[in-house]
């Protein structure tokens, strides 16, 4: 429903050009969920804020970029190509992308209760009366497990605790009924008993309404549990994408071996940890090659640090890219 | 393992006032972030200190550093000669002994002839806290140099510039930094590079004590893993006690002898390591543990569903806080606050029923 060829994005600063995602194509399944996972810089918030056009200003695509989305109602829309301003874009977000963020007290408007704001939302995409949008925001409330909705529906986001605002959020994103809910970090600010909770609902109300989701995190164990696909991001390009059972369980990727090894587990007690060597690199100090090769054990001198890999299927469900699983490229080169 | 004692809490309160406007005039509520709590950390020992966001954590490390006040209660440091209450030092010797615990920026450097040579002396070179954000607790204006050699310099355990330096070299090859980094400032660096440069600035002085309060949780999981790695190892060369606050309870795992769970303001339970883990003896303690999601998509995940949110520390319930939210909590946990007690040897726990569960977790291979 949802995919996106050769993805470049760049940024004009006053330092020179900078391209903090490069080449990054993913698709997204009716009805599942694609997990992107990378660490900090490693452009996973970028690349999926172009699915909306929500870039700034100084942001460029390149020409190549393609966006491609299926809508509700059956035809084809070409994202990348959509004006600033037009209506298509307008209808386009909320109305059939949502979009959650970590920090939920920042994206609700204090001025206005939470009731006040998913009424707008659904008045302008559902095109239905006061008392009407009033009456599925109560519904939605109710199905995030807020309790006491006819009572929180009038509150402000500053009544309530963390939890509670992040499932307000959600109702929000979800109150508009788009198709596909693109989540960014959503539970990194949560504690862990009640990201439990939050995980458990966005995974229900993904059945019940049939949405397809794009889950952004760092954290490998969430992952885990509610991405289908996984796709995995070092320094603007998905180095290894696949279903997720194949990722975690067999990585091929360095890369993705290296982050599996470094997390700690609540299993194994007082172990020393085996951390990925050296820093990520700088998106301005980007390295020649593949981004990885600076870092990675495995890495062929003369081979990894000349020219970026090509993405290779290792499985049917899976990719890669990267050399030691490009063997025949290697000889030709 | 015997360690000798290095800290020791008894029945810690810190209570905050809270002010309520109302139309007119305003009522003050008392907030207590931490009631009630007592426990030790031994010499060379790292005790985790684990909890969700408004348990009180950070409230507690910094009690015991005395850089906010305890309501009541004490916080005795043991040092090899003599026993010195914490909670009992005032005014003056206050404000030098928090110069050393690089809480008090906004101060600047303190004048070396200022400086009195009373007993505080000997500790102000004793504590020192690490914090969350590497970004927001370096000096921008100031080279790495100076930054690690501050604690030296205001707390004036060190003049002579040469010393100095030979002191912030040693610490930093430690820590390892590049020494040819000294020179530079620190926006030059990574979030890992910045955290390693807290840590030698916390360390330099060669502290007994260290609070590292959330000093993994910003970094990206290859550099947590550095991080942690670096901290047990300068444990073991150097004989610190950490004292270490973390709401990611695998990081706690690796890093601590012993571990102390917190909900709203008390703790719940306070165990070696292994025993937390494996054969917790508090409700929450197991709830969380079965909250915690693991990067394995075959593992089984079923946390426990805890009913409702964490309750506001103004309004904590009676009796067992926990209480509301506990699945097996009974009347009795409603009306009596459950006591703090050792149900075994070092076992810690405030639950009324503790023995009557009989919690165990798998224990993995690897």
């Amino acid at each position: 429903m949802l995919s996106v060829k050769n993805l470049s994005i760049s940024f004009d600063t006053d330092e020179g050009r900078i391209t903090p995602v490069r080449d990054v194509s993913f698709f997204v399944p009716q009805g599942k969920t694609l997990g992107i996972v990378g660490e900090s810089g490693s452009g996973k918030s970028v690349s999926t804020k172009a699915l909306m056009r929500l870039l700034p200003g100084n942001a460029k695509l390149s020409p190549e970029s393609e966006i491609l989305y299926r809508t509700k109602t059956g035809h084809e829309l070409a994202i990348h190509s959509l004006k600033p301003s037009s209506r298509e874009l307008g209808r386009l977000r909320g109305g059939e992308i949502g979009m959650i963020f970590q920090e939920p007290m920042a994206s609700f408007s204090p001025v206005y209760s939470v009731g006040n704001q998913m009424m707008e939302a659904i008045r302008l995409h559902r095109g239905v009366g006061k008392g009407e949008a009033r009456a599925i925001a109560l519904d939605m409330l109710n199905r995030v497990g807020i309790s006491n909705a006819a009572h929180r529906i009038d509150q402000y986001s500053h009544e309530m605790s963390g939890g509670m605002r992040q499932r307000a959020m959600i109702a929000l994103a979800l109150s508009a009924g788009p198709a596909l809910l693109i989540a960014d970090e959503p539970t990194t600010a949560l504690d862990v008993t009640i990201q439990a909770q939050v995980l458990e609902l966005m995974r229900e109300l993904q059945q019940d309404l049939g949405m397809s989701m794009i889950f952004i995190t760092h954290d490998l164990g969430v992952i885990a549990q509610i991405a289908d696909e996984v796709a995995v991001m070092y320094l603007g390009t998905i180095v290894e994408r696949g279903a997720t059972r194949d990722v975690l369980r067999a990585p091929k990727h360095p890369y993705t071996q290296g982050l599996l090894k470094a997390i700690p587990s609540i299993n194994t007690l007082q172990q020393r940890l085996n951390p990925v060597p050296g820093d990520i690199p700088s998106p301005s100090e980007r390295p020649s090659g593949c981004p990885f090769h600076t870092r990675c054990p495995d890495a062929i001198a003369g081979v990894c640090d000349r020219k970026p890999p090509r993405e290779i299927a290792v499985s049917q469900t899976s990719a890669v890219r990267c050399w030691l699983h490009d063997q025949d490229a290697r000889n030709a080169a | 393992m015997t360690r000798p004692v290095l800290i020791e809490v008894n029945n810690l309160e810190v209570r905050f006032p809270i002010r309520k406007k109302k139309l007119f005039g305003s009522d003050i509520q008392e907030l207590r972030a931490v009631d009630d709590v007592s426990f030790t950390i031994k010499r060379g020992e790292t005790v985790g200190l684990v909890g969700e966001s408004g348990s009180g954590k950070t409230t507690v490390g910094r009690a015991i550093l005395r850089a906010i006040d305890p309501t009541s209660g004490e916080v005795i440091f043991h040092t090899p000669k003599e026993d010195t209450d914490l909670a009992n030092i005032g005014g003056e010797d206050l404000r030098k002994f928090r110069q050393h615990m690089n809480m008090v920026f906004s101060e600047g450097p303190v004048r070396l002839s200022s400086m009195a040579a009373d007993r505080l002396r000997l500790f102000r070179s004793k504590m020192s806290l690490v914090f969350q954000d590497p970004y927001s607790s370096l000096n921008p204006r100031m080279t790495v140099r100076d930054i690690i050699a501050e604690p030296l310099v205001a707390s004036g355990m060190m003049t002579d510039r040469a010393a100095i330096d030979e002191r912030v070299r040693d610490i930093a090859e430690r820590c390892k930094l590049n020494l040819e980094h000294l020179r530079r400032f620190p926006h030059a660096f990574s979030g890992g590079q910045r955290q390693r440069i807290c840590i030698a600035r916390a360390l330099v002085s060669r502290p007994d004590f260290v609070v590292c309060d959330e000093s993994v949780s910003a970094l990206d999981v290859s550099i947590q893993a550095e991080i942690v790695n670096l901290l047990k190892d300068l444990q073991d060369e150097m004989g610190v006690a950490f004292l270490f606050i973390a709401h990611d309870l695998s990081v706690v795992a690796q890093m601590s002898h012993r571990v102390a769970v917190m909900y709203v303001g008390k703790f719940a339970e306070y165990a070696p390591t292994e025993k937390l883990f494996f054969s917790p003896k508090h409700p929450y303690t197991y709830a969380l543990l079965s909250a915690v999601p693991r990067a394995d998509p075959d593992a089984a995940f079923n946390p426990i569903k805890l009913q409702g949110e964490i309750p506001n520390p103004l309004d904590a319930p009676t009796g067992c806080r926990f209480s509301t939210r506990c699945p097996y909590a009974t009347e009795r946990c409603s009306a009596n606050v459950p006591e703090w007690r050792e149900i075994e040897r070092d076992h810690f726990v405030a639950c009324h029923y503790a023995e009557d569960f009989n919690f165990t977790r798998p224990k993995s291979q690897n």
